[in-house]
């Protein structure tokens, strides 16, 4: 008969080793945080690592143009001229209507590059939470990834936005009421594509209008846009 | 050096796992409360029908009209808004309860 072998007990580690892994393991995380996580999740990138590694494309994916006047590798950054805005393309015109049901947001945003203009005019039949904001493409080092220009909850507003960075323009509306609140949103302006973000977390670009399915107004006799 | 090795591991583990709650997405959940409990509570969506089951942590808010309330107010059949980080609709931890008026019908 043999005598079981008592199991080992290992000693705790020292103080001294604690403080010591402790502080090893805060700057491993540090440096996964930085490198890895901040450009993953908020497009936070100081070390250029998460574009290296195509993480800054999971915070802000790249907007697709969609049914635009203009080609869609067009960049339409103005060329300042004295008072003259010039642009390389024609404005896009978009009109957007949503009924919010209770409690419901959507965000509705306008790509423009840096300095381009648009002009806009909502309104909605009942008051909403209003946030019109930007976003930053993801990486962009010249700013916070956010800016509010106007959080005021409102009714409607009427303006004019030229673009104070390159990236994603336009609205947060929450409908804070119980009853369903109708949005509508009539804009142009020298951006490239339209994204609506709902809050059941869907996401789509829209459609916008080329000027050239514009009719004259008045329509002359004989059709749309008849010369 | 192996027990070393061991308890870095165990700390990055840690830190990691407190990252990665930092860095869920954002969901809305509207309806109504169909169960609750000291840490769960089901919402029955108003849009769908569909029932979600959320945890709720000790750094979960409720609140009325704006204010502060406690949890014992959050009532099987109350009108709520939840705010509530997570990856998918199946692990949620809510952050934010509003007991809200019911929702007119269109």
């Amino acid at each position: 008969m043999t005598s079981p072998t008592a199991p080992q007990r290992l000693a705790p580690p020292s103080l001294s080793t604690l403080a010591r892994t402790t502080a090893i393991a805060l700057l491993v995380a540090a440096a996964l945080l930085v490198t890895t996580v901040l450009p993953a999740e908020y497009a936070i990138d100081p070390l250029g690592t998460g574009r290296w590694l195509g993480l800054t494309e999971i915070a802000s994916p790249t907007l697709v143009p969609v049914g635009t006047a203009t080609a869609t590798t067009t960049v339409l950054a103005p060329v300042q001229n004295g008072p003259l805005g010039v642009y390389p393309g024609e404005f896009t015109v978009d009109v957007f209507e949503i009924a919010l049901a209770p409690y419901e947001y959507v965000e509705y945003k306008y790509q423009l590059e840096k300095g381009a203009t648009m002009l806009y005019a909502w309104t909605a039949n009942a008051g909403l939470v209003h946030d019109f904001h930007g976003e930053r493409v993801a990486g962009a080092a010249d700013g916070p990834a956010e800016e509010s220009f106007d959080t005021q909850n409102r009714r409607q507003a009427n303006g004019s936005l030229t673009a104070p960075f390159k990236g994603i323009h336009g609205w947060y509306w929450e409908n804070p009421s119980g009853e369903t609140v109708t949005v509508r949103l009539t804009s142009a302006g020298y951006y490239t594509s339209a994204i609506e973000i709902r809050s059941d977390r869907t996401r789509r670009t829209r459609p916008l209008r080329p000027l050239a399915t514009l009719p004259a107004w008045p329509e002359r006799p004989g059709g749309a846009g008849a010369q | 050096m192996k027990r070393t090795f061991r308890v870095m591991g165990i700390v990055v583990a840690l830190i990691i796992s407190g990252l990665s709650l930092a860095a869920h997405d954002k969901y809305r959940i509207i309806g109504t409360v169909a169960k609750v409990t000291e840490k769960l509570v089901d919402v029955t969506q108003t849009k769908d029908g569909k029932t979600i089951t959320m945890d709720m942590t000790d750094k979960t808010v409720v609140t009325r009209d704006k204010k502060k309330v406690g949890r014992a107010d959050l009532k099987t059949g109350l009108s709520v808004v939840v705010d509530a980080l997570g990856d998918s609709l199946d692990e949620l931890d809510v952050v934010e309860i509003r007991i809200v008026p019911p929702s007119t019908k269109k």
